[in-house]
């Protein structure tokens, strides 16, 4: 479970994270929803220790990270898995080492790494034969699919994905987004997906929205199209009428 | 008017305050890493090829030139002086004490600190560095103390070939171009040169090497703001890490030749 308590975040003036409470359930697949710009990823950063709070608590199956450190720490991350918005492979490794890193970085020998990085490639819809190419080798949807099975060789019990379909065409989105789902009904995995894209909600079991610095929506992804909020209203359905329209028209 | 300058001034001491602590900080976890966990020998060959083969053709060259001005340049002052003969120290003490730690440490700054800087800079804005974090490698281990320790090891090695392509370009202008005598050329070095003009260079070589490798690793691992980052970053590591040889020369040449 991962539980955000008053988590506070600025940089210099501006407060990204203000004093946000969010509780997700293990097992729970959630979709964060948010304006461009309103601090989705910073969020997610903080849920992994990317980024360390101001002030606040984050809770990772009852332990606060902000308060961990050394091996402790690490034996948290190791339940949470982190799949970047531009799969930030390595570009000096190919995929066999990108997606075996952690376990070569550990002493094993490429030869006994090279089986699990196979079953893992396959778990996300690759092919064997893209297991010596490199990263600029490589096309968007395929390196999203290479950083998703490098985090599964981490079994995590915890996966955060950051906009995992910024940039791709409507059928692959479909794909990764079916393999999000399909990743998560195999792993039991707590799941919280950042996203611009509603289609998400089509997957996920809840979705969060998040505005000004605060979740100001938490609920069934069904009971999200009832919601009277006028940010959340104007939002889901991409209307141009509304107050998140005035705010922008106010600001230019 | 006054106020803002005072603000000025106050905001770069902090800020200069500010990065000398990050730099601290930095070099500590580096020098934690370095005793509480393996080494990786194998990047450390790697970045020792990388660093130092790639950078022996530049060093060749800088070595010959600098050694046939120096012959040059000191036969035409001590030959007013009757003292043509002394060529030979000068050309030979000036390359290990002094030019060829300082110059092959800062071909090797623009050769190859630049590079890692840029390196590792855009791994840390193509978030690369984030995600060996989120995948529980030690970063430091992984990135910061292999090129650290290479670039240490590998600076006084290519401080010797500087040297030496300089010491022997000295010869060939000494002897085949200003007509000195070659038995007496080498007869004044041996009557002047102790071990320890050797082995100070060295020294002065070792701490370059440290000096630059860990301005670099640094400057890209704070690397921020895009590939202009990564660009401004490559700047001040060249910038910082030359201005810390000549600091570090000079500070160096007072404790160990000043008598």
């Amino acid at each position: 479970m991962i539980e955000l308590i008053n988590l506070k975040k600025a940089f210099g003036s501006r407060v990204i994270t203000n004093h946000l409470d969010l509780k997700v359930e293990t097992g729970e697949f959630l979709a964060v929803i948010g304006r461009s710009g309103e601090g989705k990823s910073v969020l997610l950063k903080q849920i992994i220790g990317l980024i360390h709070p101001d002030e606040g608590s984050v809770l990772i199956d009852g332990q606060d990270i902000t308060r961990l450190k050394g091996k402790e720490l690490e034996k948290v991350f190791k339940k949470c898995g982190y799949v970047f918005q531009f799969a930030a492979l390595l570009d000096s490794l190919n995929v066999l080492e990108n997606i075996g890193i952690e376990r070569i970085e550990e002493g094993a020998e490429l030869d006994d790494v090279r089986p699990i990085v196979i079953e893992k490639l396959r778990s996300v819809g690759l092919q064997d034969d893209v297991i010596n190419k490199f990263p600029d080798e490589l096309s968007g949807g395929m390196k999203k699919r290479v950083g998703l099975a490098r985090t599964l060789m981490l079994n995590p019990e915890i996966l955060l994905y950051d906009e995992p379909t910024t940039g791709l065409d409507p059928v692959t989105t479909k794909l990764i987004h079916e393999l999000i789902k399909k990743t998560h009904e195999k792993l039991h995995a707590t799941t919280v997906v950042i996203s611009h894209d509603i289609e998400i909600f089509k997957y996920a079991t809840s979705v969060a929205m998040l505005h000004e610095g605060k979740i100001i929506y938490k609920g069934s992804t069904k009971d999200i199209w009832e919601c009277t909020n006028p940010f959340v209203y104007q939002f889901i359905r991409g209307s141009l009428e509304g107050p998140i329209d005035v705010e922008l028209m106010k600001r230019t | 008017m006054v106020v803002s300058f005072i603000d000025y001034i106050g905001k770069r001491v902090l800020d200069f305050c500010s990065g000398l602590g990050d730099v601290g900080v930095f070099l500590y976890t580096a020098l934690e890493t370095f005793f509480t966990t393996k080494l990786k020998v194998r990047k450390v060959f790697y970045f020792m090829n990388y660093i130092g083969v790639t950078s022996i053709g530049i060093i060749f060259l800088v070595g010959i030139t600098v050694g046939a001005v120096l012959a040059l340049q000191s036969y035409i002052g001590l030959e007013r002086f009757g003292g043509s003969q002394f060529v030979g120290p000068i050309v030979f003490l000036s390359m290990t004490r002094e030019l060829g730690p300082a110059f092959t440490a800062i071909m090797v700054t623009g050769r190859a600190g630049s590079a890692i800087t840029a390196e590792i800079g855009s791994m840390r804005i193509t978030e690369q560095i984030d995600a060996l974090q989120t995948l529980c490698i030690n970063v430091h281990q992984y990135l910061i103390v292999p090129r650290i320790v290479a670039g240490t090891v590998i600076m006084p090695f290519l401080t010797i070939f500087c040297a030496l392509f300089g010491i022997l370009s000295g010869y060939f202008v000494a002897v085949y171009m200003l007509n000195i005598n070659p038995e007496l050329y080498m007869e004044t070095i041996r009557a002047n040169v102790e071990l320890s003009d050797i082995t100070h260079g060295l020294i002065k070589s070792v701490v370059f090497g440290f000096l630059v490798s860990l301005v670099s690793t640094y400057k890209g691992y704070v690397t921020r703001g895009g590939a202009k980052g990564v660009g401004i970053a490559t700047t001040q590591s060249v910038v910082f890490s030359n201005i810390s040889i000549f600091v570090a020369n000079y500070i160096l040449t007072c404790l160990m030749f000043s008598k």
